[in-house]
């Protein structure tokens, strides 16, 4: 009898727990992939790239980007000029901005951010690049900030700081240990961030009081996964509606797919094979072991001939990514340079190894000298582009010692000069001074080998004149012809071959969302803008069918688990009777 | 060894052993030169088992087949040295602390019994991240962390045989340290340590694999968990390639289960029943 | 007497622990800084005031003297990915590693126990021989490789990840139910790995009881083999065989490491795998620390509890 009843019991169990609970018609969410962790949502802190664009979502920045042509436009400021000696620049906060709880958004709120920021170390700690020129920065009144700096700057409006609101931040007294999770968080953004489960997700609700207008749907979710492979997949099934910094592997995988769409862009990255020009610290101490033939630009160039950047592209990458040339990617357009017919090194083994006999490195049994190759471990680029390095090197009679090693090795062995080549890669902004800057004597480290953040270690006086001209030259067609003249000096040097600049591969459900705004409007980017676009301008399917769930999966398990402990439960009284009537 | 025959679990795992070992001994005969070369390789990727090669292609388009086989060395010598290096110290620790008294003794016992306890792959794990990659860094961090229970059954059984009356004889008639476990202890111990051995083959390789798959292995080498790895990370399970995904982890399986089911007949054959 | 002497023991184990931890991430060379910057607009000033937050600038005997003291506070260090005290980061990771590793222990105690007693009543049957050879099968089989079979098998019938779908209504019972939704896979792999040693290990240790002289007195005595069995032998070949689920706590958390990587389960397995690729050394240190530590408490626990429940252990 009790038999039946557990029987019973368990077969009821499995019904509920098949049966779909009801769905009501819910919110309009847009649901995305982060596959990076999130280090913090103190704006102030923020340091990895998911962070800051969720920062983004929720703080609006003094001016922002357009999303067509990455122009700069209106962000918290409507109106900006520079004095006649450009040391002073206004701006215009006008009225009728607000914060997500209705306060206004005032000027007041501008200078008490940058004053946090030029008063206060820890506040500097994520964005602190860009005030180190300032010297002081006042509001007059609610409508006005002037910012003064000590030398001309031309990047004053390419200040990528979120402003927070003054009315919340000035109670904060212990800045380095504030995490920012006073749910909902007051912003300026389209979005206001609302729960955060670390490791698992982040959800945002549409900010209604957003000045642009408030965003098309109601809620966007940021959901954690561990690898892009489980991201790629839930794309596939429906459970999120967008992914980015997809391997062309997985890109392929969707083609075809019902109900996906993909979007190859233009990527912001660039890599880069690093080649040791003989490193040195600022004050011109050598460090490091690199090999010395390396010093000598003639090998530098030969090697950089060597390499076949078009079948880097096409076995590494699949064809997704365009060959390396200058810095700037060509995203960026105007800024990008691309090396004349004279300039190139074009792909040619034998002149690479006439070049390498005129230098002075003569084969002996077929080699010339050994090179380390430093790459990291786990990294797909890395593990394959080595491969054919191999290869295009012993053409020339080089050999190579691929070292594969883990991030934190890689840092080291390059902080420190211990590699003759290595694989490195840096994201640019749309202002080029940064990755340009990070090419100058000055970013070397000091003499106690500490505090340098290039990783290449070139050091030319034509180069940091023109990056020194550049940097106060504000009439913008001027700029972009010396920045290109670094770009083709620093091709010219070649302390590094940059090798490709990846396109950013995303993919996202058209049937539940049916437009994106990229960044820029032709191949452009989704996600990892410059800019919060893509998130902001989604437009839901006009019937935007919530995906339906395979509960049938859970039900056949419950049903399983069920008759598992029927069957002991049967087995064991069974048993039991046999052995009471026997007794 | 008649004995030993009679289990004939024992016997199909020795058979399968004899396999692997033959393949990956002869793997530079099997595989054409440039094969697994990436750079040379002109098959498409992903290919399903089919004529060309019967296991199907990976992400650079490598026959499956032929990776599985080049793996076998590799995974097979993890699993060997650092098995070797486990039962090592095993030996040498459990031997010391159940010879010595006092206060060696004691703190070999305290130390034994606190690797014994750790979780050996979380600390396996953490020695391959701080260490250089590399083979030797896997062998090592195996090694290191998987010899206690050896330890504690050598000292177990020196403790047994120290006990016994024709070792206290020998040493009173003057045998020194030397001599009571060279002649007595050790050759008591060696049938124990061989079942060890042969057991911790089987968890090294499982325990490589492990590593391999988290990325710490050694990234220049082919083996079945470095296979695994490159599954994972190339979206074979998005693409459903079972092809690429199921011949290095059924090799694996086979292996370990060759490898523990000697061990097995192994046991059975020194300690027989009562 | 002997119980000081267990509790010295773990405690001189909880304290090695803590050493071994310190030192091991902090002998490498490299900069944590420098790894956490990379490939970003970064300036030398940022850098050093980073290196000053996480107390790098120190000498090395200080790091580890402010490290101890803060340890025995219940203060891990800050971890650099997060931002934020590890022994925060660490605890809100532990439930959902609970629910999965609870749930799967539970399970394969259960199933385990039961197939072993099965197997060894039976001895020599097709069944015992069946039951030992998958188990022996699956013990073999690396369990993040199940896992990723698991999920190519079933496709699109269970979720690919995490513990919970983020539009999932907030009430209990829906959220309940999308919870287990998600957590059948995971524990399904930690199950089938774990199982087979709960097989083995209960299968031999009745083996061994049914040798026992008392029982051949019981059967000597005219009692039928089945009831001398149920009420003598499984009850006392249980005993080790539980002890052993508390000894082997480090082979669970082992599974977990690589179940949840494979099922990107939000616990403390797979903060392990996100501390590997940074690497964060300050969570590697405070999650070995941890687990260590757990399995030290753990083995405690199940040296007492033996002692308690089997009056013939004599203090060793």
């Amino acid at each position: 009898m009790r038999v039946k009843a557990c029987a019973l019991l368990a077969i009821a169990t499995t019904l509920v727990l098949a049966t779909p609970p009801a769905t009501a018609a819910g919110p309009v969410i847009l649901k995305v992939a982060i596959v990076q962790q999130i280090d913090s949502l103190n704006p102030f802190l923020a340091v990895f790239q998911s962070s800051t664009e969720i920062g983004r979502l929720m703080y609006d920045s003094l001016t922002a980007y357009a999303a067509d042509d990455q122009r700069v436009t209106e962000g918290i400021a409507n109106r900006w000029e520079p004095s006649a000696d450009k040391l002073t620049w206004t701006f215009t906060v006008p009225d009728g901005k607000k914060w997500s709880d209705g306060q206004p958004i005032t000027a007041q709120d501008v200078a008490f951010t940058y004053n946090l920021m030029l008063t206060n170390e820890v506040a500097r700690t994520a964005n602190g690049g860009f005030v180190a020129n300032f010297s002081s920065v006042t509001a007059p009144d609610d409508r006005t900030v002037v910012i003064r700096t000590k030398a001309p700057q031309v990047t004053m409006l390419a200040l990528d700081i979120p402003v927070v609101p003054k009315h919340v931040w000035e109670k904060v007294t212990d800045l380095k240990n504030y995490a920012n999770d006073q749910m909902p968080v007051v912003g300026s953004g389209p979005f206001v961030l609302t729960e955060h489960v670390p490791g698992q997700f982040i959800k945002l609700k549409a900010n209604k009081n957003y000045w642009r207008g408030a965003p098309k749907y109601d809620e966007l979710h940021f959901v954690y996964f561990q690898n892009s492979d489980a991201a790629v997949q839930a794309l596939a099934k429906g459970e999120v509606d967008l992914v980015n910094r997809m391997a062309p592997a997985q890109f392929d995988s969707l083609a075809g797919k019902d109900g996906v769409t993909r979007n190859k862009a233009q990527g912001r990255r660039f890599t880069e094979l690093l080649i040791n020009p003989g490193a040195q610290t600022r004050t011109g101490e050598p460090i490091g072991n690199g090999n010395p033939a390396l010093k000598d630009v003639r090998v530098r160039r030969a090697i950089a001939q060597a390499v076949d950047l078009d079948a880097l592209v096409q076995r590494v990458s699949l064809g997704y990514a365009e060959k390396g040339s200058g810095l700037v990617p060509p995203v960026f357009g105007k800024w990008h340079w691309e090396p004349d017919a004279q300039q190139l090194h074009r792909f040619d083994p034998a002149a690479a190894n006439a070049a390498l006999d005129a230098a002075g490195y003569p084969r002996k049994d077929g080699t010339r000298f050994t090179l380390r190759l430093i790459g990291r471990a786990g990294r797909a680029y890395d593990e394959q582009a080595s491969e054919y390095l191999k290869r295009s090197m012993s053409d020339v009679g080089i050999v190579l010692d691929v070292q594969l090693v883990s991030d934190n090795q890689l840092n080291e062995m390059t902080t420190v000069a211990t590699y003759d080549l290595a694989f490195s890669g840096w994201a640019t902004n749309v202002d080029p001074d940064f990755i340009l800057g990070l090419h100058t004597c000055a970013q070397r480290p000091g003499p106690d080998g500490k505090g340098g953040t290039t990783d290449a270690y070139f050091c030319d006086e034509t180069y940091d004149q023109l990056y020194a001209r550049q940097l106060s030259e504000f009439d913008e067609a001027k700029r972009v012809e010396i920045v290109k003249q670094m770009q083709a000096r620093f091709y010219d040097q070649v302390p590094a071959v940059v090798l490709a600049y990846e396109n950013a591969l995303e993919g996202y459900r058209s049937d539940h969302f049916a437009h994106f705004t990229t960044q820029p409007a032709q191949g452009g980017v989704i996600m990892a803008q410059n800019g919060v676009w893509g998130y902001y301008l989604a437009e839901p399917a006009a019937r935007a069918e919530q995906p339906s769930r395979g509960w049938y999966g859970l039900g056949a398990f419950a049903a399983a688990l069920g008759s598992m402990v029927v069957a002991i439960v049967v087995a064991t009284r069974r048993r039991k009777a046999t052995a009471g009537e026997r007794e | 060894m008649s004995r030993f025959l009679a289990h004939r679990a024992g016997v199909a795992g020795a058979v399968i052993l004899v396999v692997a070992a033959l393949a990956a001994l002869l793997a530079p005969l099997l595989i054409p030169a440039d094969a697994l070369d990436v750079t040379r390789v002109t098959d498409a990727p992903w290919q399903p088992p089919g004529a060309g090669h019967w296991l199907g292609t990976d992400h650079t388009g490598r026959s499956v087949a032929l990776l599985v086989v080049q793996g076998a060395g590799t995974s097979l010598f993890v699993g060997l040295t650092a098995a070797v290096l486990a039962v090592g110290i095993g030996t040498l620790v459990g031997i010391l602390s159940g010879h010595f008294g006092g206060l060696v003794a004691g703190a070999l016992l305290r130390v034994t019994d606190f690797f014994l306890v750790l979780p050996g792959l979380v600390l396996a794990i953490a020695l391959s991240t701080v260490l250089p990659r590399g083979l030797g860094t896997i062998v090592l961090a195996i090694g290191l962390t998987s010899w206690p229970t050896t330890a504690r059954m050598v000292r177990a059984q020196t403790l047994t045989i120290e006990a016994r009356p024709f070792v206290e004889r020998a040493r009173a008639l003057g045998g020194g340290h030397g001599h009571v476990i060279g002649r007595h202890v050790l050759p008591s111990v060696v049938p124990l340590v061989l079942v060890n051995a042969t057991l911790a083959v089987a968890s090294s390789i499982v325990a490589e694999s492990t590593l391999a798959f988290l990325g710490l292995g050694d990234p220049t080498r082919i083996s079945w968990g470095a296979m695994l790895h490159q599954a994972q990370l190339h979206g074979a399970v998005p693409q459903r390639a079972w092809w690429f995904l199921l011949p290095p982890g059924v090799a694996i399986v086979v292996v370990v289960l060759a490898f523990t089911l000697v061990g097995r007949a192994l046991e059975a054959v020194v300690t027989p029943k009562r | 007497m002997r119980l000081i002497g267990r509790l010295a023991g773990a405690a001189l184990s909880l304290v090695m622990v803590a050493v071994l931890g310190f030192f091991l991430f902090r002998v490498v060379p490299g900069d944590p800084v420098v790894s956490m910057t990379r490939g970003r607009p970064t300036t030398a000033a940022m850098q050093a005031e980073l290196r000053t937050q996480f107390g790098l600038d120190r000498p090395l005997h200080e790091q580890f003297w402010n490290y101890f003291t803060a340890l025995l506070r219940g203060d891990l260090g800050t971890s650099f990915t997060f931002r934020r005290p590890v022994a925060d980061v660490i605890g809100e990771r532990l439930g959902p590693t609970l629910l999965l590793v609870g749930t799967a222990t539970v399970i394969a105690v259960g199933l385990g126990l039961w197939l072993g007693v099965l197997a060894a009543w039976r001895r020599d049957s097709a069944f015992d021989r069946a039951t030992t050879g998958v188990s022996l099968t699956l013990w073999a089989v690396p369990t993040f490789w199940l896992g990723m079979l698991l999920m190519m098998a079933t496709g699109e019938v269970f979720p690919s990840r995490g513990m919970r779908d983020t539009d999932t209504a907030p009430d209990f019972f829906s959220q309940a139910l999308d919870i287990g939704h998600h957590l059948v896979l995971p524990s399904v792999t930690l199950v089938a790995v774990v199982c087979a040693e709960y097989v083995l290990v209960m299968r031999s240790s009745l083996l061994e009881e049914m040798h026992a002289p008392y029982l051949t007195t019981a059967r000597a005595k005219g009692l039928r083999d089945d009831l001398v069995r149920r009420r003598h032998a499984v009850p006392n070949a249980v005993l080790p065989a539980i002890t052993l689920v508390f000894l082997r706590f480090g082979l669970v958390v082992a599974g977990a490491i690589t179940t949840e990587t494979v099922f990107s389960w939000p616990g403390l397995g797979l903060l392990f795998y996100d501390a590997l690729t940074g690497p964060d050394y300050f969570l590697l240190q405070g999650l070995l620390v941890v687990t260590a530590g757990a399995v030290v408490v753990m083995n405690l626990l199940a040296d007492l509890l033996h002692g308690v429940l089997d009056p013939r252990v004599k203090v060793v």
